[in-house]
């Protein structure tokens, strides 16, 4: 049971991370997603307690770990979690095998016992044969599984990643998704993961905190975010291809939807309308609920294809069975269902 | 139809691509740099002065030649070069990794003492601390009656203190910067294993910045062993004699063989050092930082040590920058440097010739001698900054552009050979070369153009790594996009690399000049009446017991320096990228 409650710091006049309270059951994998600076990093950090929270507690298993309320804190050591740096922070002056075993030497394991674990972690993550290179001799790959081993081999109940994949390439990307799921399974262990890329998230969690400017958006499963977003920001940011947001305004006794008159009741003057994108279709002429754009991207997804159009800075995208017969560049008509998904306030609240 | 609009445009290609280019460069250098040092070699090789080789090292004279003057090299060499880390570390240490106050000013400062020249240091040394055993004029120190011991006024121990003093900023600089990469990360790494303050020091941080202080240390050895001036201030009168203190006395007094055998064994220990550094250093673990993205470095918080710990390193810099500074100019205003800031007078500054005063020495504006010493030593350090800079430009971009094949790593390696050469020794070997007539050329001794060649061939490893950073700052894309617009050779160095370059090769320029200007050791060889430049004539005024025009002189050394370097590091915008939050 991983509890955060009310979390919030501060570094002079920033506020990093603002009131945040999430709890996970033991065994979760809780995602943190959130655009670059919102804050992942830093909520990380307190909980592997190499930051102090401003205020707020954070209780593992039922013990509180860190309480900001009183500047007080169980040292990062002795917290039983392991967190795998997104530079990695290999030590660069000991060899594989020195970088897994050196924490349990620190935590004065006996010698034999030592030598069993480490090779017992180096053979799960499949890097027995690298024990005797050092950091700058392997690849990133091979330095992403050195860190995990060196962060699972003391056995922590609760495991931090922070960006672990950000720094590989796209097939390796992959692979690794899939390693660490195995991984997760295999140890048990209650993990936090930060990431910015909401495929990861959606592939691996089983819970999600979608984070933006220090607060938590949405806290859910992965389908929770895709079939109830939440704010707008959790509707554009989560899912693939992401969901169109069209701005709907009140005009005279009508509305104007993306800039035209369609029949619809919105529930405020000023809102957005939310469509998925496999909600919508395209169409050969104009019609009520069409809008014109200019074709940008077409793309082949599993034997549909995804379109976008691009018009005064609106873009829509929607998944359709043929490709259209227009080039890029040409116009086209994207032809909206007659009711949104949802409807979001001015505020990105949903409202209906 | 591709063919007819082809045909009589392709080119043959006759020498593989730059093979003139690199042969230009390669012969340049050989001839500049391997070819006095072959030399020197050669000459000692001779049949009527091989014997220079047992004088040397077996002879009955080879202790005082050279066994006790190795002692003491050594000796400086190892005491500096481990003072040197010590307190090079520790600034850097403040400046990198703590939250010391004034962390920016404190840096800043620790950069200075190498910036003036080791004479100046050694000189407000002698204005402070001398006492009455050689005669002459005594120090403050002595003058406000403290007693001052022979040990403390000459020889070994004040080389040490200055030679330390002066070299520790080189070492601040090399592990400074080390420190900068030591990722945070690493440190919470050991943290949360569990690891305590010693043993993440003994365990993480040390091993990991070993590199850095074992090339800080071989440098400054290397420095130490062959500084010139320091030894020859504070040792030379009370005959305390290091390898470079005795290559110049043989010179001298025209034992030229004997001074290039002591000058090769000098060249021999310093390289040894360096290499062994560099062993260390480029091993297998050599530790460039494993990292994709980097975290944000969290500072250690001194607590209630800041301030005191602020204050020491206040002590360490400010004897070795501000004190000698303001030592030498109230020494150069007063008649007495027993009563070092009473009776001030601007004689030795712009006084006419006065019988009564200073022998008759003229103060140092209506000094004849002197002020053409200024005129030479500044065309020196303009002409040698340009070649220096053309030269550097010239291998940087040959070795750049044509990575591959045996000449470019030649080039390389040559370029940097003069590192491992002390100045003085490599002023030797350039008399050994150009001092007589090589077939129809005549002899360059005594002239202009021998200080330029000389001195450009001395400072070309710092010239060509000033050239690479440059060119690595152009970049080789934006230049081949320009070959590929059909741009000759000429009009792509003058459209785009230059321009695009200008403020790298500017700042490079200027700090050549700045190590020209203040040499001591390079040019105290090549020095001739005719032909004198202002580092020697302070350094023979001092000699010659005429401290405050020696003095005088140091000062408008370090105005011009400083002052050049404050512009150097103004156009250079990433000089000191580790005191960057
Ligand atoms: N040590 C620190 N001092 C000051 N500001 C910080 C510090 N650490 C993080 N911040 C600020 O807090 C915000 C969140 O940072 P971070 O947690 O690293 O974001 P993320 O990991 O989501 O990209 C950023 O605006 C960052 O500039
Ligand atoms: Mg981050």
């Amino acid at each position: 049971m991983l509890e955060i409650r009310n979390l919030t710091k501060r570094f002079g006049n920033v506020d990093a991370v603002r009131d945040v309270s999430i709890s996970a059951p033991g065994g979760a994998f809780l995602v943190l997603l959130g655009p670059s600076g919102c804050g992942k990093t830093t909520l990380l950090r307190m909980l592997a307690g190499l930051e102090l929270p401003s205020e707020g507690q954070i209780v593992f298993d039922g013990q509180t770990v860190s309480d900001g309320d009183r500047n007080w804190a169980v040292d990062p050591a002795k917290r039983n979690s392991g967190l795998v740096f997104q530079s990695y922070a290999l030590w660069p002056h000991m060899s594989v095998r020195g970088n897994v075993d050196w924490p349990l030497k620190v935590m004065k394991m006996p010698k034999a016992a030592r030598a069993e674990r480490v090779d017992e972690v180096l053979k799960l993550l499949d890097i027995g044969q690298l024990a005797e290179r050092y950091p700058n001799e392997i690849s990133g790959g091979q330095q992403q599984r050195v860190a995990i081993a060196r962060t699972i081999a003391p056995k922590p109940s609760v495991l931090l990643f922070d960006e672990p994949l950000s720094n590989l390439d796209a097939k390796l990307r992959v692979e690794m998704r899939t390693e660490l799921m195995r991984l997760h399974r295999a140890t048990g262990a209650t993990t936090v993961y930060v990431t910015h890329d909401q495929i990861e998230a959606m592939t691996m969690a089983t819970h999600v905190a979608v984070m933006n400017h220090g607060r938590v958006q949405q806290f859910g499963s992965p389908s929770d975010l895709v079939n109830h977003p939440k704010t707008a920001f959790v509707a554009t940011f989560v899912g693939t291809p992401p969901n169109n947001m069209v701005p709907v305004v009140k005009n005279g006794s009508g509305y104007k939807v993306g800039g035209r008159h369609m029949p619809l009741t919105p529930p405020a003057d000023d809102c957005m309308a939310m469509y998925r994108a496999e909600a919508m279709s395209l169409s050969e002429s104009e019609g009520e609920t069409t809008l014109a754009m200019e074709l940008v991207e077409t793309s082949a997804i599993a034997g549909r294809t995804m379109v976008t159009g691009l018009r005064d800075g609106l873009r829509l995208t929607a998944i359709v069975d043929a490709a259209p017969e227009a080039g890029i560049g040409d116009t086209i008509q994207f032809c909206l269902p007659p009711r949104p998904d949802s409807w979001f306030g001015p505020d990105g609240e949903r409202i209906g | 139809m591709a063919d007819t609009a082809m045909s009589g445009q392709g080119r043959r290609v006759f020498f593989r691509q730059g093979t003139v280019l690199k042969t230009v460069v390669l012969a340049l250098l050989i001839a500049m740099i391997v070819l006095p040092l072959l030399r020197t070699v050669l000459f000692t090789l001779q049949p009527d002065t091989i014997r220079a080789w047992s004088d040397v090292l077996t002879g009955r004279l080879s202790t005082n030649l050279f066994y006790k003057p190795l002692g003491n090299t050594l000796l400086i060499g190892v005491v500096v070069s481990t003072g040197c880390v010590l307190l090079g570390g520790f600034l850097a240490w403040l400046v990198v990794m703590t939250n010391v106050p004034f962390r920016k000013t404190i840096g800043v400062m620790a950069t200075l003492p190498f910036m003036i020249p080791s004479f100046a240091a050694a000189l407000a040394w002698g204005s402070l601390f001398r006492n009455d055993r050689v005669g002459g004029q005594v120090g403050w120190l002595q003058g406000m009656g403290l007693d001052i011991p022979d040990w403390l006024a000459w020889g070994i121990v004040p080389t040490l203190i200055v030679l330390t003093l002066h070299y520790f900023s080189l070492a601040f600089t090399i592990i400074a910067a080390a420190l900068a990469t030591v990722n945070s990360d690493l440190v919470e790494a050991a943290q949360i294993a569990g690891a305590r303050g010693r043993r993440i020091l003994m365990g993480i941080v040390l091993p990991v910045t070993t590199p850095a202080l074992v090339a800080a240390g071989s440098l400054c050895f290397a420095g130490a062993v062959s500084n010139f001036a320091t030894p020859a201030l504070l040792g030379l009168p009370v005959r305390m004699q290091t390898l470079s203190t005795r290559l110049f006395g043989m010179i001298e007094v025209g034992q030229v063989g004997r001074g290039y055998v002591i000058g090769i064994m000098l060249v021999l220990i310093s390289g040894a050092f360096l290499w062994a550094g560099n062993r260390v250093v480029s091993g297998r673990r050599s530790y460039t930082t494993i990292t994709g993205k980097g975290g944000r470095a969290k500072r250690f918080d001194l607590r209630r040590a800041r301030w005191p710990l602020f204050g020491v390193a206040m002590i360490i810099l400010l004897s070795s920058t501000v004190v000698p500074v303001i030592v030498l100019t109230a020494s150069s205003l007063a008649p007495s440097s027993a009563n070092l800031f009473s009776d001030w007078t601007l004689h030795y500054w712009m006084g006419r010739s006065d019988p009564s005063f200073a022998q008759g020495i003229p103060g140092i504006a209506h000094n004849e001698d002197i002020v053409r010493a200024l005129t030479i030593t500044l065309g020196l350090g303009l002409a040698v900054s340009f070649s220096g800079m053309f030269i550097g430009l010239l291998a940087s971009y040959t070795t750049a552009r044509f990575r591959e094949g045996w000449m470019s790593a030649a080039i390389t390696q040559i370029s940097f050979l003069p590192l491992l050469v002390p100045g003085i020794a490599f002023g030797a070997a350039y008399i050994a070369y150009l001092g007589a007539p090589i077939g129809p050329f005549p002899a360059l001794y005594g002239t202009f153009a021998l200080l330029v060649i000389a001195a450009t061939a001395y400072l070309l490893p710092f010239s060509v790594q000033t050239g690479r950073a440059v060119i690595q700052q152009v970049g080789g894309e934006l230049e081949e996009s320009a070959r590929i617009t059909g741009a000759s050779f000429a009009h792509r160095l003058a459209a785009i690399t230059v321009p695009l370059a200008i403020r790298g090769l500017a700042a490079g320029g200027i700090l050549i000049f700045v190590k020209i200007i203040r040499d001591l050791s390079l040019v105290v060889l090549l020095f001739t009446p005719t032909m004198p430049v202002l580092s020697v004539v302070a350094y023979r005024y001092a000699s010659e017991g005429f401290g405050q025009f020696a003095n005088a002189i140091t000062v408008v050394i370090l105005f011009i320096s400083i002052a050049a370097t404050l512009i150097a590091s103004r156009l250079q915008t990433k000089s000191q990228p580790w005191l960057q939050n």
